[in-house]
C-alpha cells in the first residue's frame, strides 16, 4: 500500500523547507494502518514499526543498527522494529559532491544516517507523547515513552503506540525534538544484538533479485560483448532458438540477451548462441601494456598536483639520503556470489517498476528513465537483499539493457547474466603504480616524503559525464590520491601528484576505493623506510605518530595484543601496518610462514578506532570481512587483461581466498569518542601492506607488487 | 520422467534429463535457498545433499538423481533448527547470506559422516565453498559449536 504524508510532516522529517513543491507521496510497504509519523516511519495496528532505510542491506548489518538506533529512541522493543527500503525520494538522499543522492557507499551507512534517523524517531517518540497526553488529558512532561507504550507513571495508565499512532500522525512533527541521553539506551552499543535477517538466511527463505518472482514473468539471459565497447558483428541465434523453453532473442546495445520460460532455459540458450565480436577498440591492450604505462607515468612531469605542504624539493636536495620504491597492484573484480539480475514490470499506467539489487538507487532510476524516455518519478526503484555488493552494485551497467529487453518482450522480465558476464562486464577496481621517495636528513630521520600516483582514471569510467579533455593534464583521479591527504604521519615535506595513464577498461569503486591501493603502498613503503633506517617498523611508526594520541594509542594496543617483539614460533614473522580512511583508524598485525615457498597467514590482530560504535558484533563481523577480502586480493587476486579483453570469467581462474587458507583473525575495538568513522570498509586497506610486510621481514625481499601467488593456469 | 524424494517427499519431473538438478529445484519446485553462483562446480553456493553426500547441483543433471534423496537447505530441518543452523545464528555467521545455504549443507554433509571433525577435515569438507563477504572465521567456530568441540 501507499501512504500519502502530509507535506507538513514531510517537510519537518526531512529537516526544513527545502523540498517544497514535491510531491511528498512515498511508498509504505508495511501494514501502516496507524499511521506514517514521518517520511522514514510508519506504526502499524500492530505496534510494529516500520523504518524505511535509506541504506542499502548487502550483509554489512546496517538494518540492524538502524533498528537499534530507532527502538532506542522512540522507546521500543528492537523486535518491533521492522526495516525495509526506502525508494528515491529526497529524505532518503545525502549528498555527494553536488548533489543530493541516495546511494550506499563510502561507509556512510550509519555514520551519516544515525543522526537524521534519531531525529526521526525522536519527533515520533514526542508526538506520540503529545497525543497520550491529549487522550489522557494530562500534562504531556508528565508522560514517557517505554517499551512500545506512552506511560503515565502517576496514574498508572499506559496506552500503546498503535492506538496513539492515527492521532499522532495529525500532529505537527517538532522541528528540533530533544534526544533521549545515553544512559537510557538499551540496543546501541550491545554486544549481544543479533541480526534479524540472518534466521531466514540459514534457512534458505531470503529472497534475493535471483530469486523473486513476478507473476507471468520470463527470463532474459544476457551475452554482453567480449572485449571492452568492442561491437558484437554477428549472432547466430538458431542454436539458442533451438532450446526448449526459449522465447525470443532480443539484441541491445552492448549485447543480446535470449528469453525464455524459465531460467535454466534462458542461461542454456545464452550459452548457445554464437557471437562473432568485432575487433576491439584497442586490442593490443593487455596487463603488460597497462603495467608499462604506468611505470612510465611513474617519472613523467606532472601538473596534476593533489597535496603540496612545500619544501619537497628543498628537503630533496639537503636529505643525506634518497629512499625510493615503486610499487604496482592488477585491476581487482568484486565477484559478489550472486551475480547481476534485476525483474522489470512495466504498469498500465506507462511507469516501469524495477526489483534488484542496488546499491545506488538513484543512479539505477535515472538510468532506466532515460533508456526508456521516461521521466525519472515514472520509474520505482525497489531494491531486494543484495547477495553481496562491495560497489559493483553501484554501476548502473545492467539496468539499461534490462529495460530496454523488457519493453521489447511486453512481460515481466527478469534479466540476468551468468557468471561469466559478470567477470567480462569489467568494471574493475582501478590497477595502480606508485613511487614512493623520502628523503632522509643527516639525524637519521625522515625530511620528506613525495607520492607519485600513475594510473587509470576511475573518474573516466565511472561518473556520468566525460571528463573534458583540456583538464586531462590536471586532473587528479580522487581515488589514485585518495586518504593520502589524512596521513597522519609526520613526514617534513609532503607531496602527492598523479599521472593519468589512462585506457579504455571500465572501472567503479570496489570495497575501500583507492584505499584499498593506497594502504599498500605507503604502509609498505613505511617498513622498507624502517629497514633503510634501521629502525624497528612499529618504533618509526611511533616515532612519526608521537604527536597524536588518538594514533598511538591503536598503534600501541594492536602490537601489544599481537605480540609484537615478542618471540615467535621458528619460520614465523610479524608485519605491521596502520592506515586511515573513512573517517576511522585501523591498524594491523599478520604472522606469517613459508610453506613450500608460499606464503602462509596464521593470524591476523586488527584493531579499530570508528570514534564510536552502534553494533559492536556488526563491526566486529565487518572487520573480519574485510581482513579476508584484503587477504584474498593481496595473495590471489587479478585481473588479466589481454586483446583488448578480461581474461578471467570464472572462479576457476579469478582465484578467492578459500576456508582453508583463511587464519585466526582477532578484532578488537577502541572507542575514542572521536566522531563515529566508517565500518564497512576502513579495516581492509592495510591487511595487505601488514602481509606484505610480514614477508619481507621473513625473506628479506620486499613486496612490492601483488599479488602474490597466481593461480595455477 | 525423473522419479527421486525430495525433502522427505517423492517428486516426480518432466525436466529435460540434462537440466541441472539446480534449476530443477529452484524452477519448478520454487526452492530457491540453493542458490546460482557459478555453472561449474567452483563456488559452493549451489550444493545440496544427494544421499547424504553434497553435491554441487549447478552440475549435477538431474537424471542423476532418478530415485535418490535430495534434501535442499528448506528440508535440512522441518522447523529450520538443525544444530548447524542454531550455532550459525549463534556466531551471528551470515553477512550477505547468498553463501550460506551451501556452506550449512556442506557441513552437515561432513558433521553427518564426522561427527567430531579435526580442523583439518573441516578444512579439507569446506575448501570449495567460497564466500566473498569473509564469513569464513565464524563458520569454523559455528560448525565447532554444532559438532560440540
Amino acid at each position: 500500500m501507499t501512504l500519502t504524508l502530509d507535506r507538513r510532516a514531510f517537510l519537518a522529517a526531512s529537516g526544513g523547507g527545502l523540498v517544497v513543491g514535491l510531491t511528498a507521496s512515498l511508498p509504505v510497504n508495511a501494514a501502516g494502518a496507524g499511521g506514517a509519523l514521518n517520511a522514514y516511519l510508519a506504526i502499524g495496528a500492530d505496534g510494529v514499526v516500520t523504518l524505511l532505510s535509506p541504506v542499502t542491506e548487502m550483509g554489512q548489518g546496517t538494518h540492524t543498527a538502524h533498528a537499534a538506533i530507532i527502538a532506542d529512541e522512540l522507546g521500543l522493543a528492537f523486535d518491533k522494529v521492522r526495516v525495509e527500503m526506502g525508494e528515491p525520494g529526497e529524505p532518503f538522499r545525502r549528498l555527494q559532491g553536488q548533489a543530493a543522492t541516495m546511494s550506499s557507499s563510502g561507509s556512510w551507512g550509519v555514520r551519516y544516517w544515525a543522526a537524521p534517523l534519531r531525529k526521526a524517531a525522536a519527533q515520533a517518540r514526542l508526538m506520540l507523547i503529545e497525543a497520550g497526553a491529549a487522550r489522557l488529558k494530562v500534562p504531556a512532561e508528565e508522560l514517557r515513552a517505554e517499551a512500545g507504550m506512552v506511560v503515565h507513571a502517576k496514574s498508572g495508565r499506559r496506552i500503546g503506540f498503535a492506538t496513539l499512532a492515527g492521532e499522532a500522525a495529525k500532529l505537527a512533527p517538532p522541528a528540533d525534538p530533544p534526544l533521549r541521553p545515553e544512559t537510557e539506551r538499551r540496543h546501541v552499543g550491545d554486544s549481544r544484538l543479533r541480526r534479524p535477517d540472518l534466521p531466514d538466511k540459514v534457512r534458505g527463505r531470503t529472497v534475493y533479485s535471483f530469486d523473486f518472482k513476478r507473476p507471468g514473468m520470463v527470463y532474459a539471459c544476457a551475452r554482453l560483448t567480449p572485449a571492452f565497447a568492442a561491437p558484437i558483428t554477428k549472432v547466430d541465434e538458431a542454436p539458442a532458438r533451438a532450446v526448449k523453453g526459449v522465447l525470443d532473442v532480443v539484441a541491445f546495445p552492448g549485447g543480446v540477451a535470449v528469453v525464455a520460460a524459465s531460467q535454466w532455459a534462458a542461461m542454456k540458450g545464452a550459452a548457445a548462441l554464437e557471437i562473432t565480436p568485432g575487433p576491439a577498440p584497442d586490442p593490443d591492450l593487455s596487463s603488460a601494456a597497462i603495467s608499462a604505462a604506468m611505470r612510465e607515468g611513474l617519472a613523467a612531469p606532472s601538473r596534476a598536483i593533489a597535496f603540496d605542504r612545500g619544501g619537497f624539493d628543498a628537503a630533496r636536495a639537503g636529505a643525506a639520503r634518497i629512499f625510493s620504491a615503486d610499487y604496482e597492484v592488477p585491476y581487482l573484480s568484486h565477484a559478489p556470489m550472486e551475480p547481476w539480475s534485476v525483474t522489470v514490470e512495466f504498469s498500465s499506467a506507462g511507469g516501469v517498476r524495477l526489483w534488484g539489487p542496488f546499491q545506488a538507487q538513484d543512479r539505477a532510476r535515472t538510468t532506466a528513465a532515460a533508456a526508456l524516455k521516461l521521466k525519472p518519478e515514472d520509474v520505482r526503484i525497489s531494491t531486494l537483499m543484495l547477495g553481496g555488493g562491495f560497489g559493483r552494485r553501484i554501476m548502473d551497467d545492467g539496468v539499461a539493457p534490462a529495460v530496454l529487453v523488457a519493453k521489447a518482450v511486453g512481460k515481466p522480465l527478469k534479466f540476468f547474466w551468468r557468471r561469466e558476464e559478470e567477470f567480462l562486464a569489467g568494471w574493475l577496481r582501478p590497477a595502480m603504480a606508485a613511487r614512493l621517495t623520502a628523503a632522509i636528513g643527516p639525524d637519521n630521520r625522515v625530511t620528506g616524503l613525495h607520492i607519485r600516483m600513475s594510473g587509470p582514471a576511475m573518474r573516466r569510467s565511472f561518473a556520468p559525464t566525460p571528463l573534458p579533455a583540456d583538464q586531462f593534464d590536471t586532473f587528479v583521479e580522487p581515488s589514485a590520491v585518495q586518504n593520502l591527504d589524512l596521513v597522519r604521519y609526520r613526514v617534513g615535506a609532503y607531496k602527492v601528484d598523479y599521472a593519468m595513464r589512462h585506457n579504455a577498461v571500465t572501472m567503479c569503486p570496489w570495497r575501500a576505493v583507492g584505499a584499498s591501493h593506497n594502504g599498500f603502498f605507503l604502509e609498505t613503503f613505511i617498513d622498507e623506510l624502517a629497514r633503510v633506517l634501521g629502525k624497528d617498523p612499529v618504533a618509526l611508526r611511533r616515532e612519526l605518530l608521537a604527536h597524536d594520541a588518538r594514533a598511538l594509542k591503536l598503534v600501541d594496543e594492536t602490537a601489544a595484543r599481537a605480540g609484537w617483539g615478542k618471540a615467535l614460533a621458528p619460520g614465523h614473522a610479524l608485519g605491521f601496518a596502520f592506515f586511515e580512511s573513512y573517517g576511522s583508524l585501523c591498524a594491523q598485525v599478520a604472522e606469517v610462514s613459508l610453506v613450500d615457498g608460499q606464503p602462509k597467514v596464521h593470524r591476523v590482530v586488527c584493531g579499530l578506532d570508528c570514534g564510536a560504535v552502534v553494533m559492536p558484533d556488526g563491526v566486529v563481523s565487518q572487520m573480519e570481512g574485510q581482513v579476508v577480502m584484503g587477504l584474498s586480493a593481496a595473495l590471489f587476486e587479478a585481473v588479466t587483461i589481454a586483446k583488448g579483453g578480461v581474461v578471467e570469467t570464472n572462479f576457476d581462474a579469478y582465484r578467492l581466498l578459500r576456508f582453508e587458507e583463511c587464519p585466526q583473525i582477532s578484532c578488537f575495538i577502541l572507542e575514542s569518542g572521536a566522531p563515529m568513522g566508517g565500518v564497512g570498509e576502513p579495516a581492509l586497506p592495510p591487511t595487505a601492506a601488514a602481509l606484505a610486510n610480514a614477508l619481507a621481514a621473513l625473506t628479506g625481499e620486499p613486496v612490492r607488487s601483488l599479488p602474490l601467488m597466481r593461480a595455477p593456469a | 520422467m525423473i522419479k527421486f524424494q525430495l525433502n522427505g517427499r517423492a517428486r516426480t519431473t518432466a525436466a529435460e534429463p540434462d537440466t541441472p538438478l539446480l534449476f530443477v529445484l529452484r524452477d519448478e519446485f520454487g526452492l530457491t535457498g540453493t542458490k546460482y553462483g557459478c555453472g561449474i562446480a567452483q563456488c559452493g553456493v549451489c550444493k545440496v545433499l544427494v544421499d547424504g553426500a553434497a553435491a554441487p547441483a549447478c552440475i549435477t543433471p538431474v537424471s542423476a538423481v532418478e530415485g535418490a534423496k535430495v534434501v535442499t537447505i528448506e528440508g535440512l530441518n522441518p522447523q529450520g533448527e538443525h544444530p548447524l543452523q542454531k550455532a550459525w545464528l549463534d556466531q551471528q555467521a551470515p553477512q550477505c547470506g547468498y553463501c550460506q545455504s551451501g556452506q550449512i549443507i556442506q557441513a552437515a554433509a561432513l558433521l553427518a559422516a564426522t561427527p567430531k571433525p579435526t580442523d583439518a577435515e573441516i578444512d579439507a569438507a569446506m575448501s570449495g565453498n567460497l564466500c566473498r563477504c569473509g564469513t569464513y572465521p565464524r563458520i569454523r567456530a559455528a560448525i565447532k559449536q554444532a559438532a560440540g568441540l
